[in-house]
């Protein structure tokens, strides 16, 4: 069988060089025109933001996507110390410690920020003469029945976020009785964010049947931003009590070939016209406090003074047995 | 009419048009996937995997979809199949293209029109997206095959007094039941891996061990239970295989093959044809069409905004242009098909045994994609982030279904006409050339198309290859659906239309 010994002779050959481990470790780096930028697929930056980073190291910014943010972070930790990139956007303090357990990161700060909140359809309440509800509390009452989709946390960042949020809220003994209470009143489980937003929630553009959904601090902005007809105030709003902070990392990564090129990009990332342009290309808020925010931001977004936050450290010790006590619960 | 009564024969013998396809397989298949099951596959894992209730019953729950799933595909797919490969009439070609142009378009743009009609998830939802998929497959295997079925056998059954369903079952099937079997494993293997349709149809009870997978490499960062699931999912599937094989052992039969016959225009009972294609066409094409009415009308109101804003060129919120969307995927599809097909051939020419070329359809995505990351990380394979790997994976992926689509055609060459050329003076290549290639052009445009539909649609394996600068259509209609606003959301939509109505267009000419 002449192509048996084909098949075992280029495996043995490509599984030798997967074990001859590369140690390069020089200060000097490798690609100096170049420094690679890896992101999740959402990450669409300004258009020529990177180039006055260019022009003052001679520096091309690539950017690299591939998935999103849980995508990113766990083939990157199959592949850690041998990285694809030189710089990692998009680690959240929900994947964080997952992060550090494999030293994915030499040095990590934050970047930006954003909160995880229930919005609701201003019309669908006002036509009705109801008023929205404005806890988590409310959301378990009977006049709200029916009325919400929130994501699968396993599948999706933001409802792993709100899953956080009333963990924070009620305590780590107290949020499974809430989440009873959400099922029997009738909580929409959506496989994902777009599936919540854009096929069940009432006020964007699928017209769904629920008009309460876990979306973004930012969403109301970002629909005024992209109206079908140009309007003054966004069909939607944001109920400030149920966010849940979540704050995104850029780091440079471990055996980066280009560490010098990395810490420039980082603080490139990080200084005051990358952090003015991220919150009407990304829709987070800039962490460097001297960026001022866009009107659209200021009138709209919402980013509570005290949102509701968890130590990443508890967050991953605890993330697999929360996650599997809430699937008992809803399934 | 050309008529010739023989068994089929095959054309090569020899292994060494196996080389090629054999390497290629080797290096981007089997040792990455090889690579993923030494690192993480645990014996322990697999058995306490196999004794949780829970995944007992996603196991459980794959299977028996998949089973439902593939009857209904075949209960709409072989009628239509029948009426499409033997009447021609004004709308034939538009009809196969509604059909076959579902197999491209990215599994949310499906599950969206599916949902956006029966207004609710669960089974049912889940069973129709699956059958508007997989008719394609039906159709594709099956309808080369049927087509090329000789009228005068079943005339002649007719006038010796069978009835329908006796020549059926006594003239007809015997030649197209290594296609039906084909294309039946195959949508059962389609719908038992399923994941995009299952991610949105599902919620969060229904899953699929393929879904599962998924969720615990990624989202649990569990690889060993990860690895053991899509053990489990091989050991099945391979399962599948074999009893299909003994299926297929029975009686092998002598073909009456002939050039695939001219259609008839008149069909006898005219209706027939016309009813079972508008059912057909109704179930299949009644998701797209939400998808096109979603991009058209916005609170009750029609507006060609999204449309307007993509023949601009723009993309609303994201860093590319449609026309760079478009050229990277076609460009994908052209390489993947250049890749593909002509290695298809190779095998599909040559009697060698199929088991290695069927591994692609056994192994998980996900496990492919981790193994792809794992292995090519390294110089000088350092490949993982090259663009190149994209459509090399996307052949990968096609090459067990492109070889089926050509293997009808391939057996059915009649050898005699060979013989003929070979006595004639004829070196084998140009024969090869003169005989082979020409009876098989049309297979190979078939398999072209095929090969392009399944790069342009892929979301598994090479969602977890990284891009730099080249998004594809189903990754730019995911991020536009993806993200609030909805001019953004309306243009992820008008972007799918675009894509429905490009295929069925392309696919009705092919």
């Amino acid at each position: 069988m002449k192509y048996s010994r084909v098949l075992i002779a280029s495996l043995l050959v490509v599984i030798a060089s997967a074990c001859s481990s590369s140690s390069s470790n020089t200060s000097i780096d490798a690609t100096p025109n170049e420094v690679t930028l890896l992101a999740y697929d959402a990450f669409t930056p300004q258009e020529g933001i990177f180039d006055a980073f260019t022009a003052a190291t001679g520096a091309k910014v690539k950017v690299v996507t591939g998935g999103d943010s849980g995508v990113l972070v766990s083939k990157a930790i199959l592949t850690a110390g041998n990285p694809e990139g030189d710089v990692l956007w998009g680690i959240d303090n929900t994947l964080l410690s997952r992060a550090q357990k494999a030293e994915l990161l030499t040095n990590y700060e934050p970047v930006d920020y954003g909160d995880i909140c229930v919005n609701y359809d201003k019309q669908w309440f006002t036509s009705r003469n109801i008023a929205p509800p404005t806890s988590l509390e409310d959301l378990a009452l009977p006049t709200y029945k029916n009325l919400l989709t929130v994501q699968d946390p396993v599948a999706s960042s933001p409802g792993l976020g709100f899953l956080l949020g009333t963990i924070a809220h009620f305590g780590a003994d107290n949020w499974q009785g809430y989440w009873k209470s959400l099922k029997a009143n009738g909580v929409r489980i959506a496989s994902d964010w777009t599936s919540a937003y854009t096929i069940d929630f009432s006020g964007s553009s699928g017209k769904g049947k629920y008009p309460l959904v876990v979306s973004y601090g930012s969403s109301p902005p970002a629909e005024v931003l992209y109206a079908e007809k140009p309007i003054e105030t966004p069909p939607t709003a944001v109920i400030e009590s149920t966010c849940f902070r979540q704050t995104e990392y850029v780091g440079a990564l471990r055996g980066s070939r280009n560490p010098n090129n990395a810490k420039k990009l980082i603080s490139y990332l990080l200084d005051i016209s990358f952090q003015e342009s991220m919150p009407l290309s990304l829709f987070v808020f800039p962490v460097n406090e001297k960026a001022k925010l866009p009107v659209l931001f200021t009138k709209f977004a919402v980013a509570p003074e005290n949102p509701l936050t968890l130590d990443p450290v508890d967050i991953e010790k605890n993330r697999d047995a929360w996650l599997s006590t809430w699937r008992d619960i809803i399934l | 009419m050309a008529e010739y009564m023989e068994r089929h024969h095959l054309v090569s013998k020899t292994k060494t048009l196996l080389i090629a396809p054999v390497v290629f397989l080797s290096i981007f298949f089997v040792v990455p996937v090889t690579n993923t099951f030494l690192r993480y596959f645990r014996f322990s894992e697999f058995s306490s995997v196999l004794s949780s209730q829970p995944l007992r019953g996603v196991a459980w729950f794959s299977l028996w979809q998949a089973v439902v799933s593939t009857l209904l595909t075949l209960t709409i797919g072989l009628p239509a199949t029948w009426a499409l490969s033997r009447f021609t009439f004004r709308g034939a070609r538009l009809a196969r293209g509604i059909l076959v142009a579902p197999f491209v378009l990215p599994a949310v743009v499906v599950a969206a029109g599916v949902l956006a009609i029966t207004d609710s998830r669960g089974v049912t939802p889940i069973l129709w997206a699956h059958v508007v998929f997989n008719v394609s497959v039906v159709l594709r295997i099956v309808g080369p095959r049927w087509s090329m079925v000789n009228h005068r056998l079943e005339h002649a059954a007719a006038t010796l007094g069978a009835r329908p369903s006796r020549t059926f079952t006594l003239v007809v099937w015997p030649h197209i039941a290594d296609a039906v079997i084909s294309a039946a494993t195959l949508v059962f293997i389609y719908c038992f891996t399923s994941f995009g349709v299952i991610a949105i149809l599902g919620g969060v009870s229904r899953r699929t061990l393929e879904s599962e997978i998924f969720t615990q490499a990624v989202r649990l960062g569990n690889t060993t239970t990860a690895t053991a699931l899509a053990v489990l999912q091989a050991l099945i599937i391979s399962l599948v295989f074999l009893v299909v094989r003994q299926l297929r052992r029975s009686p092998s039969l002598s073909l009456h093959v002939s050039a695939p016959q001219a259609l008839r225009t008149k069909p006898t009972h005219r209706l027939t044809p016309f009813i079972i294609i508008a059912i057909a066409v109704a179930v299949v094409a009644s998701p797209l069409v939400a998808t096109v009415y979603r991009s058209l009308v916005i609170n009750g109101h029609v507006s060609f905004t999204a449309w307007r804003t993509l023949f601009s060129g723009s993309l609303p919120a994201l860093s590319v242009s449609l026309q760079s969307v478009v050229t990277t995927s076609l460009v994908f599809a052209i390489a993947a098909a250049c890749i593909c097909v002509p290695l298809a051939l190779l095998v599909a020419t040559t009697s060698a045994p199929r088991a290695l070329f069927s591994l692609p359809l056994v192994v998980s995505a996900a496990t492919l994609g981790i193994g792809l990351i794992i292995t090519f990380n390294t110089s000088p394979y350092a490949w993982r982030s090259e663009r190149w790997l994209i459509p090399v994976v996307h052949a990968v992926i096609a090459l067990p279904l492109v070889i089926r689509a050509l293997e009808p055609a391939t057996r059915a060459i009649p050898s005699s006409l060979r013989h003929a050329s070979a006595t004639l003076g004829a070196s084998p290549f140009i024969s090869w050339v003169r005989v082979d290639l020409s009876i098989l052009k049309p297979a190979l445009l078939r398999a072209t198309g095929l090969s392009m539909a399944i790069s342009l649609g892929e979301f598994g394996a090479t969602s977890f290859l990284s891009r730099s600068g080249s998004t594809t259509l189903p990754i730019a209609i995911a991020q536009l659906l993806g993200r609030p606003g909805v001019a953004t959301q309306q243009a992820g939509f008008a972007l799918a239309a675009l894509m429905i109505i490009i295929t069925v267009g392309v696919m009705s000419r092919a």
